[in-house]
């Protein structure tokens, strides 16, 4: 993980990457338990998307690929880890990236999504690995309530969190 | 448990999460294997 973390950081020090954040179950990990996942999910800024209708990948693969990174269908494999960079595609993964928490892996500094934007991100994506990490969260008391309340507020996020209370949480609450 | 495993740190964490993908790796390459079996299940079934 370490050498990947580097290769990540390396490319954001040379501008072909701008702020960038962990999400998806390796995130998730920093806070919880561990759960079994193949890949690394890194959230990316691109340095010019803001003036660009069609955003590409193109330069972070090419990149990737001269330092000894190597294609594996939807990954680039750096270091012993597959990771899929992905763009935010709206302002909810924008937030989780510009305000991800600073962290240190083996020595490699690197920004971890925050566990409420991990969690309403995982609400909004809805697949059943989804629900049992939202779960994971409550049960090991790992969301600050206020602040993931005024993220599904202000993400239109309210609605579909009582469906998933009524669905999976009632009768946990004593 | 659960607890104990939450508790650890990212670092050793993530020492678990590799062995989990490569046991999952391991999983999934091992199932390729039974690959044959399954697709002589399916002629038995055409025969019927």
């Amino acid at each position: 993980m370490k050498e990947t973390l580097e290769t990540i950081n390396q490319m954001q020090a040379d501008g072909v990457i701008g702020k960038y954040a962990i999400g998806g179950a390796v995130g998730a990990t920093f806070y919880i338990e561990p759960a079994a996942t193949v890949d690394l999910d890194v959230f990316v800024m691109l340095p010019a998307a803001a003036s660009h209708t069609l955003i590409s990948l193109s330069p972070i693969y090419e990149y990737l690929k001269a330092k000894g990174g190597r294609e594996e269908s939807e990954y680039i494999v750096l270091g012993d880890w597959p990771v899929q960079f992905l763009v935010p595609s709206d302002a909810l993964e924008i937030e989780a990236i510009a305000q991800a928490v600073p962290i240190e892996v083996d020595g490699a500094r690197t920004w971890v999504m925050s566990p409420e934007h991990l969690a309403a991100i995982a609400l909004r994506t809805d697949r059943p690995k989804d629900h049992i990490r939202i779960i994971q969260f409550i049960s090991q008391g790992a969301l600050d309530r206020d602040k993931l309340n005024t993220l599904l507020l202000r993400y239109g996020l309210i609605e579909k969190w009582k469906h998933f209370e009524s669905r999976f949480l009632e009768g946990t609450r004593g | 448990m659960r607890s104990k495993l939450a508790a650890l740190s990212f670092t050793e964490k993530i020492k678990i999460l590799e062995k989990l993908r490569d046991r999952d790796k391991a999983i999934a390459a091992a199932g390729l294997r039974r690959k044959p079996e399954a697709q002589s299940a399916k002629k038995t079934v055409e025969k019927n």
